[in-house]
């Protein structure tokens, strides 16, 4: 249960940002989309929303809240249940109430403000998603949202953070049907993060070649996983020598996109964006590089004999 | 000097991807990027024209492209359990090509979103 950011820049009269800092992170997600523009339906801009800023520290987007619930550490999931319980008016008892840290005044209140909105929206962040409890906070938050709209509309998004990683996930579901932690080693492809999922992976050690592209895991991985990357044969497409370049058998300089290479990238609402490139880069493009890889691979016999179920639906 | 201007350019620093960037550039650099925020402003006066690193090192020698495309190429084709990782920082034209690759590979693919 989504929509786009242009839905919430033109109806969203209540906002909600859980576990993300976006004055920081995201810094014109506020001017661009949610608070500060003026619409058909919420004419006066700014004065016509509502913003509640849910996380466990003050951050610098404190100032742009009207509201900021400061939820005790780890207690996210807590604090939905409860939500979700007391939209259904059902009893919460002051012990249930303490774990999160937050009054009854202060949920009833937020309760009646996401009941009485128009137009909600909840936005949620790393801090929710990728703190205790994990995705099942981002999964409670999803069905907080579907519950709310038995009152009034109610959605959710991801803030999605740096460069296309939104894109990622849609080509992936385009191609193979699963957004990440892919594995094609019986020749169709299975999904199951926690196996497949790349940081496991390399702390396992379960790889003997890493083929990595506009990614820097040499400087954000755990210590045991950049052992591995160092370990086997490393590939690195990237505009800058990386950490990882540095660990790396191969380093290619590709051009960085949307600055001198062309192509799209998609907002974190999937809307794909073309880019428009401002300087020539002496160096090839990320698409044209892997493509000659591909290439060269595709020469050589292949391995795997009949293959049960190849990707067909490549264009172009 | 002449500054070209590139109204309307994409900004993909963070997941907004600004698109209404006015970038003015000369054939070297980005001298204004109006409109961006901090973090895009930054991302879009780092970047150069010039060739400020070697086309590609092969363990930690310059080598020509074509060389690299061979090396990787011929590393990835060995492996028995290759990965494709990232895609972040990158087209999505590109993304596709990985994920071609990395079914021909019969490896594993994945992107930041696992972490
Ligand atoms: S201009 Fe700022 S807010 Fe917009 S995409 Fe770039 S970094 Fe994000």
């Amino acid at each position: 249960m989504t929509c786009t950011l242009g839905e919430v820049k033109n109806r969203a009269d209540f906002i909600v940002y859980w576990g993300g800092n976006p004055a920081e992170c995201h810094p014109r997600h506020f001017t661009k989309y949610t608070l500060m523009q003026k619409s058909r339906f919420l004419p006066r801009g700014r004065k016509d929303r509502t913003m509640v800023l849910v996380d466990i520290r003050e951050t610098k987007s404190v100032k742009a809240a009207d509201v900021f619930l400061q939820v005790r550490p780890g207690k996210d999931f807590e604090l939905i249940t409860i939500l979700r319980a007391m939209i259904k008016d059902q009893p919460i008892s002051d012990a249930q109430l303490a774990e999160t840290g937050l009054t009854r005044e202060q949920l009833q209140d937020f309760v009646t403000r996401m009941k009485a909105a128009k137009f909600g929206v909840f936005f949620f962040g790393m801090g929710l998603s990728m703190t205790r409890g994990k995705h099942m906070n981002s999964a409670a938050l999803l069905t907080l949202a579907a519950e709310l709209n038995a009152f009034t509309k109610f959605v959710a998004m991801p803030m999605r953070g740096h460069g296309n990683v939104t894109g990622a996930d849609v080509i992936m579901r385009w191609q193979t049907g699963y957004p990440f932690g892919i594995s094609f080693n019986r020749g169709y492809p299975r999904y199951n993060p926690g196996e497949f999922s790349t940081v496991d992976v390399l702390v396992r050690g379960d790889t003997d070649c890493n083929f990595i592209i506009g990614a820097d895991p040499g400087a954000t991985m755990p210590k045991p996983a950049i052992e591995h990357l160092a370990s086997v044969p490393t590939i690195v497409l990237d505009p800058h020598v990386t950490h990882t370049s540095k660990l790396a058998r191969v380093h290619i300089t590709t051009a960085p996109a949307g600055i001198s290479a062309p192509g799209t990238a998609y907002r974190m609402d999937e809307i794909p964006m073309p880019l428009r490139p401002a300087l020539e880069s002496p160096y090839p493009s990320d698409e044209e590089v892997v493509r000659r890889i591909k290439e060269t691979i595709l020469k050589k016999p292949d391995w795997m004999g009949e293959r049960p179920q190849m990707l067909t639906s490549q264009v172009g | 000097m002449d500054l070209k201007v590139i109204d309307n350019a994409t900004c993909t620093f963070c997941g907004c991807v600004c698109d209404d960037i006015q970038l003015h550039a000369d054939e070297n650099r980005i001298h204004q990027a109006k409109k961006a925020c901090v973090l895009g402003k930054a991302w879009f006066l780092n970047h150069t024209a010039e060739r400020k690193y070697p086309d590609a090192l092969i363990d930690g020698h310059e080598a020509t492209l074509d060389e690299a495309i061979e090396a990787a190429a011929d590393h990835l084709y060995k492996a028995d359990m290759p990965l494709v990782y990232g895609m972040s920082n990158t087209t999505c034209e590109a993304q596709r090509e990985c994920v071609e690759m990395a079914d021909h590979l019969g490896g594993l693919l994945d992107s930041h979103t696992s972490l």
